[in-house]
């Protein structure tokens, strides 16, 4: 059995500059925050990635404070009940990075054309919206049986993907939660996928929602997604949430982002 | 229910009134999808669970799952319920995909500005995409299931001109608009200070809460508003209705974050995250 057992510090070398990097969960589920801490400890952390999530949150949120990201990739970026994400909307108002407006359609069909090695996948979702003004790279098709004008949605592609899971075997089998996200199919499409877990074991037999086939690299990550949560070991932190926006609204952001990732 | 539940409450509050009436336009056998971040509406689909619409299925964002059980509001105790108790789950990517249009659920969705024909926005507030003068969260999934929805349903929980404009910056949910090809653009709309339907696609008052004027309601409506032939006194909750919400639904007013803002919100959220730490003690 293969050994994909690495340090996170060799995991997020997989990380280069100008990547799409896809971070699992959904909202503010099960997030890979520790490899996101990592990657912010970085001498010289890679810059002009594009983040891809389903929705994005405050493992996001710090990427894009820190300057990392050129453009996003998301049909939400938030802080559920706590909000707005503080260093998404600053850059968003200011221009400063680059939003590609995505909606569960356009991420999942993009997903689907990928997967089935397709140029695009057609839909319904946008006719008559201004979605299509927000995304003038976002063609239409003609459907060749009834002549119905539908949105066809481009292949999405990733190049690494990061999920956290509950536990994971040396091998890159993973156990994830029933918050699947899209985790399962952005594994899929992602050229390299990184599995962090609360737990690494020698060998998982059964209940696995990543086969370690897709996986690249297994990094024990105890604890890897607080302050948001991995249901059933432990809930999202909502004091820290809190106490994350107080100091971003104050202007703090690079004092926060010190005190996680050592005096960068 | 005793008959002194089914009195009419006078001791309610303005959330509570809006969770009754969202309750109200549940059906039973319905199957309702749970939006991100929209305790009002989970607190009025509970309470119709709990009384007229016990056969309701909830359809759930977080764990993406369909669920009978029910569980009191919470901030960080919601996978319990959604991850605990559910049916079935399935990724994201396969509801969005291949689920939504056959399951075609109820959702009630908040906007941040709409106009007369019941087009709304949810992306960004300014007339440039790239420089908005405020950037909203993001669409989740408005764009895709509005263009095909007959079960839209909207709630506002702050009426004001900045919300009900002339004309959205950017339609992100279709409404009642002539390029629309199958459903019905919303159908109906309750906000702090009344209810409003679709008629001749243009949006109508038909009932005004408890103490608003229809003056007040067109004065903070910032296009012409539609007003029915007959506008009443929006009903008042039952008793049992109230007591459901406030000890069983949301005894820690996870509700009233819709309504708040700024330091009110804050101060509620401490004290919602407060009391939950208490209870993760106790458990």
């Amino acid at each position: 059995m293969t050994d994909r057992l690495l340090s996170l510090t060799e995991a997020v070398t997989l990380v280069q500059p100008g990547h799409t990097l896809g971070l699992g969960g959904n909202m503010l589920y099960r997030r890979p925050v520790a490899f996101v801490y990592e990657l912010l400890r970085q001498p010289d952390p890679p810059r002009d990635l594009t983040l891809l999530c389903f929705t994005a949150g405050y493992e996001s949120d710090l990427l894009v404070g820190a300057g990392l990201v050129r453009q996003t990739r998301t049909c939400y970026f938030g802080l559920e009940a706590f909000g707005f994400a503080p260093m998404f909307t600053q850059a968003a108002n200011q221009g400063q990075v680059q939003v590609l407006e995505e909606t569960e359609a356009s991420l999942a069909y993009g997903i689907r054309a990928r997967l089935a090695g397709v140029g695009f996948m057609p839909s319904t979702a946008w006719i008559g919206t201004d979605l299509l003004a927000l995304r003038p790279d976002v063609k239409t098709v003609i459907d060749p049986y009834t002549g119905q004008e539908l949105v066809a949605f481009p292949a999405i592609h990733c190049d690494v993907a990061v999920v956290h899971a509950l536990v994971a075997d040396r091998a890159g089998n993973a156990r994830l939660n029933r918050n699947l996200g899209i985790d399962p199919e952005l594994a899929t499409i992602a050229s390299q996928v990184v599995v962090t877990a609360e737990t690494v074991v020698d060998k998982l037999s059964e209940d696995v929602d990543l086969p370690g086939v897709m996986v690249s690299a297994v990094v024990h990550a105890p604890r890897g997604a607080w302050p948001t949560s991995c249901y059933p070991h432990y809930s999202l932190d909502g004091s820290e949430l809190l106490r994350y926006i107080e100091v971003c609204d104050n202007g703090q952001f690079d004092d926060y982002l010190r005190a996680y990732t050592g005096g960068r | 229910m005793t008959h002194a539940g089914s009195q009419p409450a006078d001791d309610y509050t303005i959330d509570e009134l809006m969770a009754v009436c969202i309750a109200r336009q549940v059906q039973d056998g319905e199957i309702l999808a749970h939006g991100m971040a929209t305790p009002l509406v989970a607190a009025g689909y509970i309470l119709a669970q709990r009384t007229h619409a016990s056969h309701a299925y909830f359809a759930s964002a977080i764990g993406q799952g369909v669920v009978r059980d029910w569980a009191p509001l919470s901030i960080t105790r919601a996978e319990t319920l959604w991850l605990g108790k559910a049916l079935t789950h399935v990724s994201f990517v396969v509801i969005a995909a291949d689920l939504l249009r056959a399951f075609a659920p109820k959702e009630f969705f908040r906007p941040a500005q709409i106009d007369s024909s019941g087009n709304f926005n949810n992306v960004a507030i300014g007339s440039s995409y790239e420089r908005p003068r405020l950037r909203l969260p993001g669409v989740a999934g408005i764009p895709d299931v509005s263009v095909h929805s007959s079960q839209m349903y909207l709630y506002v929980p702050r009426h004001s001109r900045a919300v009900f404009v002339p004309r959205v910056d950017w339609i992100t949910g279709l409404g009642h608009h002539p390029d629309r090809q199958e459903g019905s653009g919303p159908r109906y709309l309750v906000s702090d200070l009344g209810q409003f339907d679709w008629y001749d696609g243009r949006m109508r008052l038909i009932t005004v809460h408890r103490g608003v004027s229809i003056q007040r309601i067109m004065a903070k409506t910032g296009f012409d508003l539609a007003v029915a032939a007959h506008v009443q006194e929006t009903p008042a909750p039952t008793r049992e209705q109230i007591r459901l919400l406030r000890e069983e639904i949301d005894p820690l007013g996870v509700r009233r974050l819709e309504t708040l803002a700024g330091a009110a919100r804050r101060d509620l959220m401490r004290a919602i995250l407060e009391q939950e730490a208490a209870l993760d003690t106790r458990d």
